[in-house]
Order: C-alpha cells, then structure tokens, then sequence
C-alpha cells in the first residue's frame, strides 16, 4: 500500500500556475525529498498535501482515501514549519501537547506521550522553558516534537532545517534521519539545499517550474541524471557542462568545444555536427594521463583551496570548467596544471536542444 | 490561509455566523446615517408623525430648499473651510518643522524639549485658564485667533518626530556632504520621505479642523464667525428647546426634524467625498505613533 | 527651527497653566491673574462641599466605567470578527463602513442621537410603538442617558478602535496558524488560544491608556446631549466647568474644579505609564 499518491496535481493562482501536472507515489515508511530552486512549487506540492493550499486539478490520496475536500486536521499528517511555528506565549511541554489538547486527548495520555516524546529528542530538561528561552535547535526539536506526539501518517517537512547555521543545521540533518529511522514514519521533505536531499532521502523529487524533472534515489541521481537540470543541481560543486559538436572518426566518437576535441563515450543517437552538451562531474577529472586519451588543455584561473581537496577554476575555449582534485596536503602543484583528461566512460552528453541525457545508461537503470 | 473548501464543517459554520454579525454591526453603523437621509427627504407631516423608517417618505426637498437660501448656512459652510485649509496650513507650518528638529540626535536639550512637549499631553490647565489666556491675547471671537490658538499639538508633533528619527541618518548625512543646509535637508529630503507620515497629519488636522465645534461655540460670537458645526448646533439647540418652531411647521412641507436633517447631511457629504482618502492613510496613522512609541 | 512651536506652547499651553494660579484666588477680572487676592484653598473648600461637584466627579468615574465595561472590549471583539472573514471584499466594505463614524463631529453625532430618539420623530419610538409602547422621552430620563452615551460611543468609535488590534493580529506569525491548523484546531479555538493571547500585550497596553484616560470623558458630546433635566447621570467634571466657569462666570471656582480634575488625570496617566512600562519595557510615550 503507498502511502501518498499524488495524480495530475496542479495549482494555480488566479491564472498563474505553480504546479504542473504532478504524479508522484510515495510508499509507506519512505523518506521522500522534494528539492529544486525557490519558486519551483515544491512547497506549495507539500502545502497542498497538508491541506494549507486547496488543489486546483487532480488529486491526491493519503492511504487510498482522496483528501482534495479534506480539512488538514481530517488528514492524520503533521508538519514541521520552516520558522518552527511555536506559540511564544506557550512552554515547551504546552506546544508539544497543543495538537493533543485540540484534539481532547485525556490528560493522562498527553502527559505521558509529551514526556515520551521528550524524552527521544532530549528535551525534558526544557519542558517549562517558553520558546524565546531556547536555542535554535532546541526550537527545532520542539517543532518535531509537536509532529511527533501525534503519530500522524505523514511527517511533512517545510526548510526545517533553514534557519540554522552550518554546523547545526549538519548535526538536526543527522537526527532527523536517526528520528526516521526509529520512527518509520512516511515522511516529505522540502529543501532547497541538494547537500540535505542527498543526505536525508530515500528518494529524491527535483522540481523545476513546477514540474518534475526526475525521481531517484540519491545515487541515481548522482550517477545518471536525467537532463541538464538534475546534473546541474545535485553535486556539489555541480556538473560540468561544455557546449560542444559531436564529430565522428575512425577512432570512435568525439566532441569538438572549440578548438578541442573531447573523446565521447559510444552512443547510438547521435550524428555527426548535432549540437551537444559534454557533462562532465568536477570530481571526475583527472590530472594524470589516462590510457588512450589525448589531454585536454585549459586555462586555470583560480585555485581554491578546502583543505583535503582543492577546486580549480579554468576554462576551455572559454567555458568555464570546474576540476575537484586532492591536495594531499599541498596545492602548489595545482597551480602548474595545464592540461586535464576526461574519463571516456563517466561523460554524459546531453542534447543541446531538449536538455535530454543521451547515453544510454540513464536509461538502464 | 483562508481557504474555505478546506475548512471543516464546524469552521464554516463559525464562519458564517461571524459573518452575520459583522453584517448586523455594519447595517447599524450605517443606518443612522440613511435614516437622516430619509428624514431630510420627508415632508415635515410624514417625519413629524414618525412614518420615515428607511426611505423618504412623501418626497420633498423643501428641507434642503429651506436651509440654501440661508445666508447664515453659506457662511458657516465658507467659515468652516477658511478654519480648515488655513488651520492645516498654520499646523504644518508649526508641526513639521518642529519635529524635524526634535528627531536630530544633535539638538541642544533635546531630552527637555521633548519631555516640555510631551508634558502638555498629560496635564493641561483646563478651560477656564485658556479661556481668560484667549481673552488676555485679545483672541475672543477672532477667526485668526481660531486659526492659531488650535494648531499644535503634542501628538502630533510627537508622531511625525518618531517617523522623521526611523529615517536611516545616512540621508541627512549624504545631504550634508553635499552642502545641503538644516532648511534644505528638511524640506529636500525629509519631507519627500515622509509622504505618508506628513499626509497622515494633514488628515488629522483637517478631520479635526472639520469636526470642531466648541471651542468656535466658546470662543465666537459673531454669527458671521461661526464655522458650520456651531450653526449647527444653534439648530439643534432650537430643535430641542424651542417647540413652538415644530408646532407652527407641523401642516407644512418641512419640520425642524427634518432642517437639522439636511443640515446633517449637508456637513456630512464633504467628509464623505474625502473619505476614501482619509481611509487610504489613517491605518497607517494610527500605528505610526499610536501605542508604539 | 523648533523656535516657533516652542513659543506657540508658551503661550497658548504654558502660560494657561500659571493662569490656574487663580483657583487659589479671588479673581476679578479688572485686576487680572497676578494682581488679584490670594484665598488659598477656600474655592477648593467650597468645591467639596458642592453636592454637583462630588455629583460631576462621580458621575465622571461612572460613565468611564461604564465606557471601559462595555466600550473596551468592543472594538476586540470586533477586531476578532474581522479576522474570521473571508470573503475579503466583504471584509474591506464592513471595514470602510464602521470606521467612518470616528470621522463624523459630535454635533453631527448629537443631532442624529437626539433625531433618532425624539419621542415624535425618532426612529426608536416609532419602533417601540410597532410594540405597543408609549414613547418614551429618552432625552430627558435621566436613567437613559448613560446607556444611550455608552452606546453612541460603541457605535463610533468601535469600529475604529478595532484597527489597533487588528494590525496586532495582523502582526501574529501566519506558520502559527498553519501549524495549528494541521494539528486539528478548529477556528474557535485557534481564536483562543493563538490569537487572543497573541494579542494580550497590545489589549493589556490599550487597556492602561483607557484607565489614564478616565477623566477623559468625551464632554462635547455630554454638552450637546445633556439638558437639566438629565444632570443627575450626565453632568460630569468638564461640563460642571463648563457651566460654573464660561456661563456662569464663575472663573476661579471653575479653575479649581478643572485643577482637581487634571491633577487626578495627571496622576493616573502617571500610574498607567509606570504600569506600562513594567509590562512591556517600552513606554507608552
């Protein structure tokens, strides 16, 4: 049984449409990400499965029941807010027993579940502690804390993560994945930073315009984006991307950027003078001469060290290329480097015109 | 937020129930105001014998007849616009200029200036030491006196102070780099900055200046002097103390009722004429200087 | 450039206030406020042992009760309401309606008061005769005149007054809403426990103005509603003076009634600013 289909769904705004068309199962227990630029309707996609936002075409089902007329509270889901949502005027103990007070739950069972609850996110020594008396994440806590007593369906997450600084935000990512471990809970999470998608999903949604580029897990992904737009947003620095023309020889196929031409691997599609775009992963590439490749020349214009690794800012036939290379604790030598080689079999060429992936491995998997 | 197909049963009804009572408490703000209406258009008889509910009834605008060819109701009426333009006037030529200095953190005695402004909001000497201070200028039943007695006052003052000091220092200081002197500064970039802050005011003087009646009541005595509202009055005051004025008009077209009625209606359609306006910036007003502060 | 405004409080505020030098004299006109004898407290003797004055005073404490009980939690309950519409150009319109009685002057407000409650005309006896009562001569009965100045109040100024609470509402943090709303608040109750308590700063500080504000009634109004024969419930500080001081004549009398007012205004406005700067840090001015 899935646990959230969404069929067909639209939004609109008066005559502007934010989501287009979007179809998507998630299956019970799954952690399921939507990531994608601000603006591309992944949160008004999860405000429209709490019931915030009403749903212009299609439908959507909570575990096989159509919940378009539903009020959220008939839903079973809780939500995680980006900026937490918590009642300043309440203690800690108060907001996360507020959907249980609502709900008339008896007193002796929301004492009992609140301080349960507590207990896993390491909140009771906070209890009586009003929200403006607490830390950034101990508000974070609160705010899934309020989700959690209630042993909804569905975890929705709106940016929880957001409003931290850097080293929080890494260490809330890894509770939240250890809370849904343990949990088990269905769970929808909105991010616009690909490094939480990656880290927290079973399965990655990128949206773009309000529609779905490609669903995957992580590595997928990672391994055989779709089109231009995925390989563009997942990995970090992302993909490279060189605008080039496919030229066939005796010695295989080939793209000409420039005055250079970069080895290609086999594909069935393509013809000699398309128009392509060479994809090529920063983390890829190599500085040592790879067997059977001639080099790549390039023009380096920046090298910035982050300690174990180093990114180096070049360009080819002024296309501005980024090369992730290994420090080993030194980067002197990174500034000599001149020329660069292209591992034939992790190149993805994508159609110029449509954004498409054309290798054939995308589509094998 | 408010999305009604979403909304539970029990929500809705909630919704609708709030709904009606905001229509209910709506139509009674309002029909006092069509209820004077009505009786202004009615015929003496038909107002007199209680028949006018909703609409007029036996139609007639000998009311209105009666009251135009008053001259005393032209003058009160011109009277009420010199004490409102020249009234405004004179306050912004005091207000704005006085709060500028008030909001630069570089006026000498700015702590006292401040609190000898504020101080005449919580205590003021009453109405008998104005009336004899108005009396010792020379002031009683002078229209300038009207004019200028009224102009300033604390909150006022206060409020724009507030608004001027929220405005980034910087301003002042990139004028100052480019020679601009304290009447420039004021007049070139304060004042274009504080549209909203300063056409706030405006409308409080002038709903003020409108509105007025008693110190015009207590101050003036030639009839000539007398702004609309004070004539006003002097109607009602025949209305209430003086039957003999219903009695003899009982058979005609028109009753006492019904004069003040126009009159009423008179006075009330050029504040309706700028209301949309005054609407557009009191919100804004009220918690510009209101309770924040 | 403060110059002007300075010498404008000067003379027309300032200068006032020595002249209040008066209630503690026998003041004639002839020799002016400084020149005329001094008589120490005797007006303010005379003042309380005049049964209109202690009548004026206490009416005033009643009517500013009676204002804070009904009047005071009007424009809240109005600005809640407000807030659980939904059709917004609904809402705007009843909003553009009940503001506009603030706009109109008390004269206006007095002649349609005593239009509407006229015992042959009136709207109200023509009611009450559809129900088989006599007219009642509301205007002259002095148990109906604070009811009917309470309500007037209510009816001007409660729409009006609501816009405070209403940008306090407006002020709540939306997610509070959606978070409650996914957690199965119904509207009611979201009312309760986000918005009135959200809001409880904004109504504690309105609060402690009205109760500054208590010898503030709205006098113009009283002076045009009020006749002898409803003095018993209406008369209050300011029409006392009013009639003691500017018809009577009564100068130095009438100061020493208006001293003893403003200082007693003096006084709460004081406690309700200390009060307020306890509970929110900020003052109110």
């Amino acid at each position: 049984m899935s646990s959230v289909t969404l069929s067909g769904v639209e939004k609109y705004y008066g005559e502007l449409r934010v989501v287009h068309g979007i179809n998507l199962i998630i299956e019970l227990q799954e952690f399921v990400v939507l990531v994608g630029p601000s603006g591309c309707g992944k949160s008004t996609t999860l405000r429209m499965i709490a019931g915030l936002e009403e749903i212009s075409e299609g439908t959507i089902n909570i575990e096989n029941r159509v919940v378009n007329r539903v009020a959220p509270k008939d839903r079973d889901v809780a939500m995680v807010f980006q900026n937490y949502a918590l009642y300043p005027h309440l203690k800690v103990f108060e907001n996360i027993a507020f959907g249980l007070r609502i709900r008339k739950e008896p007193k002796e069972h929301i004492e009992k579940t609140v301080r349960e609850v507590s207990e896993i996110l390491g909140l009771t020594p906070y209890l009586d502690r009003r929200p403006a008396e607490l830390s950034g994440g101990q508000r974070q806590r609160v705010a899934m804390g309020r989700a959690i007593v209630r042993h909804p369906k569905v975890f929705l997450f709106d940016e929880p993560l957001s409003n931290l600084d850097a080293k929080l935000r890494t260490q809330m990512r890894a509770e939240i994945k250890r809370l849904h471990n343990r949990l088990g809970v269905t769970s929808v999470y909105v991010t616009h930073d690909q490094v939480e998608a990656m880290t927290l999903a079973d399965r990655i949604v990128v949206m773009n315009d309000g529609i779905i580029e490609q669903v995957g897990t992580p590595m997928e992904l990672f391994n055989n984006p779709a089109n231009m737009f995925v390989a563009g947003f997942i990995g970090s620095p992302p993909m490279n991307q060189l605008d080039g023309v496919i030229t066939t020889s005796a010695t295989g196929l080939h793209a000409t950027v420039g005055d250079t031409s970069i080895a290609l691997p086999a594909l069935d599609n393509v013809k000699a003078g398309q128009a392509v775009v060479v994809g090529i992963r920063p983390e890829h590439i190599s500085m040592s001469s790879v067997d059977g490749l001639s080099p790549v020349p390039i023009s380096l214009d920046l090298v910035e060290p982050l300690g174990s690794e180093a990114l180096l800012h070049a360009t080819v036939n002024g296309q501005a290329l980024i090369i992730k290379a290994e420090t080993h604790g030194e980067i002197s030598h990174l500034h000599q480097v001149a020329e660069i080689y292209a591992p034939v079999d992790l190149i993805k060429v994508f159609d110029a015109e449509t954004g498409k992936v054309l290798n054939s491995a995308a589509r094998q998997s | 937020m408010l999305n009604w197909n979403l909304y539970s049963r029990g929500d809705k009804v909630f919704a609708i129930v709030v709904s009606i009572l905001i229509g209910m408490f709506t139509i009674a703000t309002l029909y006092p105001f069509i209820y004077i209406a009505a009786v202004s258009f009615s015929s003496g008889f038909a107002a007199q014998a209680g028949k006018v509910v909703l609409t007029p009834i036996e139609l007639t605008t000998e009311a209105y007849k009666y009251i135009l060819v008053q001259p005393e109701f032209w003058i009160s009426y011109r009277n009420t616009f010199i004490y409102t333009i020249g009234g405004t006037i004179m306050s912004l030529l005091f207000i704005v200029p006085a709060a500028y200095a008030l909001s630069r953190p570089q006026l000498m005695g700015r702590r006292f200036f401040n609190l000898f402004i504020a101080f005449t909001m919580w205590f003021n000497a009453g109405l008998i030491p104005f009336y004899l201070n108005m009396r010792d200028l020379n002031l009683l039943d002078s229209m300038f006196g009207i004019i200028l007695a009224f102009a300033v006052n604390a909150f006022n003052i206060i409020l724009l102070r507030n608004f001027f000091e929220s405005i980034p220092q910087s301003f002042e200081e990139a004028a100052r780099m480019d020679g601009a002197n304290d009447f420039q500064v004021l007049w070139k970039v304060f004042v274009p900055l504080s549209k909203p802050a300063i056409a706030t005011i405006t409308l409080f003087c002038i709903v003020a200046r409108w509105n007025g009646f008693f110190w015009a009541m207590v101050l003036l005595q030639s009839e000539e002097k007398i702004p609309l509202q004070v004539f006003l009055r002097h109607t009602l005051a025949t209305l209430s103390d003086d039957d003999e004025f219903a009695i003899t008009q009982l058979e005609a077209a028109y009753s006492a009722e019904t004069v003040t009625a126009a009159i009423i209606v008179c006075s009330i359609i050029p504040v309706l004429l700028v209301y949309p306006w005054i609407q557009k910036y009191f919100e804004k007003g009220i918690l510009l200087g209101g309770v924040k502060e | 450039m403060l110059m002007p405004a300075i010498v404008w409080f000067i003379i027309f505020l300032y200068k006032p206030m020595y002249g209040l030098q008066i209630a503690f004299k026998d003041y004639s006109i002839f020799r002016g406020v400084a020149d005329s004898p001094w008589t120490g407290f005797e007006h303010f003797e005379t003042l309380f042992s005049n049964d209109q004055f202690i009548r004026a005073f206490w009416n005033t404490i009643k009517i500013s009760a009676l204002n804070l009980l009904f009047g005071f939690p009007a424009p809240i309950i109005l600005a809640l309401m407000f807030n659980e519409v939904i059709n917004a150009t609904y809402k705007k319109t009843a909003q553009t309606i009940v503001y506009l009685p603030h706009f109109i002057s008390s004269v206006i407000i007095a002649g349609i008061v005593i239009t509407a409650f006229s015992p042959s005309v009136g709207i109200v006896n023509t009611v009450l005769g559809w129900l088989g009562i006599d007219p009642i001569y509301f205007l002259t009965k002095p148990e109906w005149f604070r009811p009917i100045f309470v309500g007037t109040g209510i009816w001007q100024e409660a729409g009006f007054g609501s816009i405070v609470f209403l940008a306090a509402i407006a002020g709540v943090n939306p997610s509070l809403y959606e978070s409650a709303v996914v957690d199965g608040a119904s509207r009611w109750q979201m009312m309760w426990r986000i918005t009135i308590p959200s809001i409880l700063p904004t109504i504690i500080i309105m609060l402690i103005i009205r109760i500054g504000n208590v010898m503030e009634v709205s006098f113009e109004l009283i002076i045009l509603l009020y006749q002898p024969a409803t003095y018993e419930t209406a008369d209050v500080v300011n029409t006392f003076v009013y009639r003691q001081g500017l018809q009577s004549g009564r100068y130095d009398f009438a100061a020493a009634a208006g001293l003893f007012n403003a200082v007693v205004a003096f006084v709460l406005v004081m406690v309700a600013n200390t009060l307020s700067r306890r509970y929110s840090r900020t003052s109110l001015w």
